[in-house]
Order: C-alpha cells, then sequence, then structure tokens
C-alpha cells in the first residue's frame, strides 16, 4: 500500500435544503484495498456515494481519483474516463436484454473512442465486440450464470441480478468499484458466492472495493479497514476489531 | 471449457434468404400485381415508413414518447416545397435540405425538451406540431397561410446536362421504394451498431446505462435530431408526391399515426415498422371506399389492436423470425 491512495475524498458535504446530508467527510481508499462504510439509516451513506459516484453535485469538498480530481464530473464520465464504477442499492440490469448482452453494454463505452467506431464501422471495432464478448462469457462462466445466459435478465432471481451487475461492472477492467449493499434482498447461499466475487475481483484483478453493507460478518471478513458513518458525520474509522469495540459506534447503533 | 458450449443443433433450415429474395421480388413487382389506388396506398405506407422509423428509434429502441415526428414531417415539406418552387432546385437536393432544417431544427427544440420527464415531455413534444401549424397558418408571405403552396414539380433529377423527371404512380413507387430500402438500411446499421446497443441501454434503464459511461444526455439529443431528420425526408417526398402542402400537412393525426405506426408494428423491431406502415396507412387509406364510417372503422381496429396484441405485432414477428431462422 505505497504511494498515492485510489480515492481521496476531503471535506466531502451535500445539503437537501436545511438538512445536511453529508458533513465534511474525509475518506480515503488505498490501492488494492476492500474498505467498508457503514452506519445507521439515514447517516448519509447512499448521497457519500452518490457525490463521490458523480450521480450528484457536492456542495463542497473534493473527490480525487487516482491523483485526478473528478469532484463534479457526471456519472457516466467517472465511469468512462476514470473507470471507477458503482453499483446500486436497488439491484438494476437491462432486463429485456440477455445476459452477455447486458455485459457488452456494459464494457463497451471505453473503448470506441470515435464515431466510425461507434457505429461499429471496420475489423477493428468489430474485433473490439468480438472480444468484450469474449470477455462477457468468460465472466459469466466464472459468475455460475451460463445455463441462465440467454434469457432476459430480468426474469432471473435478485440475486442472480446482483452476479449480473457485478460481472457488468468488471467489464471495463475497472479501478475502484463503489458497492451499495450488494447483500441486501439475496438468499444466504448467493451471499457467499458474491463474496467470492469480491474476492476474486480484488484479489486476480486487483480492484480495489469501497462497500456501503449492513451485514456485519461479511464486512469484517471481507474489508481490512472500516469507515462508520453517522448523521452525515465520520465517526469513526480503523480495522474492522476496533470499529466493533467502539464504544461511540455502539451507541450509534443502539441510538445511546 | 463447458461441454454445452457449442451452439445448440438446429431443427430446421435457415429461410431468412428465400424469404428475402422472396420480399424483394414481391416489391419490385408490386405495380404489376396491384391496381393504382393501391400502388398509391403502398406509396402513401413507404412515405410514412421514413418518420414512422425515426420514431422508432426514438420510442422503441431510446425509450422516449414523442408526438413530434408530424411538426418535422411538415418542416421537411415547406422546405422541400420551398426549394421547388422558388429556387426549382432538383428533387435529391429538397430532400437533404428538407432532412438537414429538419434535423437542426431539433436541436434547439430538443435541448429543452428533453430535459422533461416521461409525461412532460410527451406535452411538449405535442406543443411543436401545434406551433409548427400555427407558423404554417400565419407566416402567410412565407407559406401562403391556408392556400398552401401549390405546384410542386414531381421529383426530377438533373446530373450535369442530362435530367429526368419522375411521373406517374409507377415511377414514383420505385422511387419511394428506393428511398424506403436505404432508410430502412440505415436504421439497420444504427440498431445494430454499439450505438444502438447503447440506445437500448437508455430505454432499459437510464441510470444504469449512465453508470456504465453512456452519455445520456448526448445520446438522447443526437437520437431526436436523427430521428426529425427522418421525419423531415418523409415530408419532403410527401411534399412531392401531392405536388402540395398546406398547414394540414402539421396535423396532430400525422403524429398519431405514426405512433400506431410504430406502436402497433412492433416498437424495438424494423419489420414491425415495415409491416406496421403497411397495415395501418393501408388500412387507413382502404377505408376510403366507406369515408363517412372511415374513422370510426379505424377506431374499432385499433381497439381490436390493443385487446388481441396489447405488445403490436412485435411477439408475433419475433416468432416468425426465429421460424425463417430455423429454430423452434
Amino acid at each position: 500500500m505505497t504511494g498515492l491512495p485510489i480515492l481521496d475524498i476531503t471535506g466531502l458535504s451535500k445539503s437537501y435544503g436545511a438538512i445536511r446530508a453529508v458533513d465534511g467527510v474525509d475518506l480515503q481508499v488505498h490501492r488494492g484495498e476492500i474498505c467498508g462504510l457503514i452506519g445507521p439509516n439515514g447517516s448519509g451513506k447512499s448521497t457519500f456515494f452518490d457525490c463521490t459516484s458523480g450521480l450528484a453535485r457536492p456542495n463542497a469538498g473534493s473527490v480525487k481519483l487516482d491523483g485526478q480530481d473528478i469532484t463534479g464530473w457526471s456519472l457516466n464520465r467517472i465511469a468512462r474516463e476514470g473507470r471507477m464504477l458503482r453499483s446500486f442499492q436497488k439491484t438494476v440490469t437491462f432486463g429485456a436484454l440477455d445476459i452477455e448482452e447486458n455485459l457488452v453494454i456494459a464494457g463497451q463505452m471505453f473503448t470506441f473512442p470515435s464515431v466510425a467506431s461507434t457505429f461499429g464501422f471496420g475489423a477493428r471495432s468489430r474485433a473490439r465486440v468480438d472480444g468484450l464478448r469474449q470477455r462477457a462469457r468468460e465472466l459469466i462462466r466464472l459468475s455460475g450464470l451460463w445455463d441462465v445466459r440467454t434469457q432476459p435478465a430480468g426474469n432471473l432471481s435478485g440475486g442472480q441480478q446482483k452476479l449480473i451487475q457485478f460481472a457488468s461492472m468488471l467489464m471495463p477492467e475497472p479501478k475502484l468499484i463503489l458497492l451499495d449493499e450488494p447483500m441486501a434482498g439475496i438468499n444466504p447461499k448467493l451471499i457467499e458466492r458474491v463474496v467470492e466475487a469480491i474476492r476474486y475481483a480484488n484479489e486476480q484483478l486487483g480492484v480495489s472495493f469501497l462497500v456501503i453493507e449492513h451485514n456485519i460478518d461479511v464486512i469484517t471478513s471481507i474489508c481490512q479497514r472500516v469507515a462508520v458513518l453517522d448523521q452525515g458525520r465520520k465517526l469513526a474509522e480503523g480495522t474492522p476489531a476496533e470499529i466493533m469495540r467502539n464504544q461511540a459506534v455502539r451507541e450509534a447503533y443502539l441510538g445511546g | 471449457m463447458s461441454l454445452n458450449e457449442s451452439s445448440l443443433p438446429l431443427p430446421g433450415r435457415d429461410l431468412r434468404l428465400p424469404f428475402g429474395l422472396a420480399v424483394v421480388v414481391l416489391a419490385c413487382c408490386a405495380p404489376l400485381l396491384l391496381g393504382n389506388y393501391a400502388l398509391h396506398a403502398v406509396i402513401i405506407s413507404l412515405i410514412f415508413l421514413l418518420p414512422a422509423h425515426g420514431l422508432n428509434l426514438l420510442v422503441g429502441y431510446t425509450g422516449l414518447l414523442s408526438l413530434a415526428q408530424a411538426a418535422f414531417f411538415g418542416v421537411g415539406a415547406y422546405v422541400s416545397a420551398l426549394m421547388a418552387v422558388h429556387w426549382g432546385t432538383p428533387f435529391y437536393v429538397n430532400l437533404f435540405g428538407a432532412g438537414l432544417v429538419a434535423g437542426v431544427l431539433a436541436l434547439p427544440l430538443g435541448i429543452p425538451a428533453l430535459r422533461l420527464r416521461s409525461t412532460s415531455f410527451v406535452m411538449c413534444t405535442l406543443g411543436f406540431v401545434i406551433i409548427g401549424q400555427a407558423v404554417a397558418k400565419n407566416w402567410i408571405s412565407l407559406t401562403r397561410g391556408d392556400m398552401g403552396l401549390s405546384a410542386i414539380p414531381k421529383p426530377y433529377f438533373a446530373l450535369g446536362p442530362a435530367s429526368f423527371a419522375v411521373s406517374g404512380t409507377v415511377g414514383f413507387y420505385y422511387l419511394v421504394l428506393a428511398i424506403a430500402a436505404l432508410a430502412t438500411f440505415v436504421v439497420w446499421l444504427i440498431v445494430t451498431s454499439p450505438a444502438g446497443r447503447n440506445m437500448v441501454a437508455i430505454r432499459e434503464n437510464e441510470t444504469l446505462a449512465e453508470s456504465v459511461g453512456v452519455p445520456t444526455w448526448r445520446y438522447k439529443l443526437v437520437v431526436f435530431m436523427i430521428s426529425a431528420t427522418f421525419a423531415g425526408f418523409g415530408g419532403s417526398v410527401y411534399a412531392h408526391y401531392l405536388t402540395v402542402v398546406s398547414p394540414l400537412t402539421f396535423q396532430m393525426s400525422n403524429s398519431t399515426l405514426m405512433l400506431i405506426i410504430v406502436l402497433g408494428g412492433g416498437p424495438g423491431t424494423i419489420s414491425g415498422v415495415v409491416f406496421g406502415s403497411l397495415l395501418f396507412v393501408g388500412l387507413s387509406e382502404a377505408l376510403r371506399i366507406a369515408p363517412e364510417l372511415r374513422m370510426v372503422a379505424y377506431g374499432f381496429c385499433l381497439l381490436a389492436l390493443v385487446f388481441w396484441f396489447p405488445k403490436g405485432f412485435a411477439p408475433l414477428i419475433t416468432r416468425f423470425w426465429t421460424m425463417l431462422r430455423g429454430r423452434s
């Protein structure tokens, strides 16, 4: 863990009217790390994610990705040029399309710079699409979704759609992935598979993660470091074990 | 490597090529098979196919319901008519002029309109048609108001010293057929491209598309412009076919007809829209045998469609293509 942090957030703030949803939060994610972000409901985790990923504009503060200031960039630009991707709490896929098509869409923007290649003219751009298809099939097999690959993604179970979403985010060879409650609403058997998928991406593909999750067991098993938000502010930060022992965190969760 | 990776054996033969050839032969022989009036109906269908193709890109592929097609259709018709009457430019110049003006005009209209969400966007596009009609009626020095522009020459082509005019229903049929075929090919190029895939992504889920790097705003604007360009082409051909244009070109029912073609034929499919334009425009023309009952009968046909084919003919067409490909 040397050099610049992959994600460096300083003084991030966002208010909705009089409500300060996020209030001057600093957070760093180091290269190759899986960092957890926890906090009670309404503590500002999701707003924090939205401001970091470009879905919402922060009122103050800065977001640096790999040393580059990306504050105020749009969601699509951060994904395309910064290779930082995010998932959504409510699982979403391109429902009418099959899994392969879902993955190809997620992968393609990153390699189509010109108008000619946008419209798929020429052998080179066709080769690129073929490459994406190959990579998509590989990821489909790794996710254990090979048998259902021809079905419309919208017909599959919530857990399977989570896996599709996760595989989609791996398509463009991301540097950093923001996961918004990856375990919410899926059955325990699939939790194991999602954890495996995260570990695989982290160890084999070198992707760093920032994960919002309510499932404490998952957080303690995969994260090297955890930050706690409460009422829009960072309450604590440390290893999972330290956080578990922290009195202030316990009080925040128990409403003390 | 997994065992089930090899594709499934095909139970039947691939019949797409023979089917395609049959369609081509049928299209080329249509003047021999059809009477003059039926051929006229087919010509109108093929003219409406152009704005319908554009609308399909917008509604069927990108998921934006628009009623503005008649406005751009009207603009195309007037631009073409004015160019032909005042400058005497050949048909293909008018055609491109009409498409260009309609497409460029879509930019300042699209920028505010596309910021609106679903229903508001539909209302806004409806407004464009009404404004278009008002302008055509009241800018009398240019458009001659309700009298419209008449004596638009039949299409003629001038290449160097040689020139020839397309006259008669049969000649016009082949001209429109060529334009419609070309437009269909262009739409096919767009929707099967990486850009087409991104359009579908926007239709399926805009935020998700954005999150995987699709610049959705730019895409929607460009598709809106392309869609208007197609409508402009259609308007141009329409003006040259009827040889008159009036503010009625901007009527709301043109927009609804284009929408019926797309939604009824099969949004998000090319063959569905081709089928839809032949069916719905043909139906509308065929019902002219009973002018008093025409719109009533048309309404009942639409009701029947909604009840029996709530998703349009798209599912039927998909099944048909699967059958042709020889898979069960």
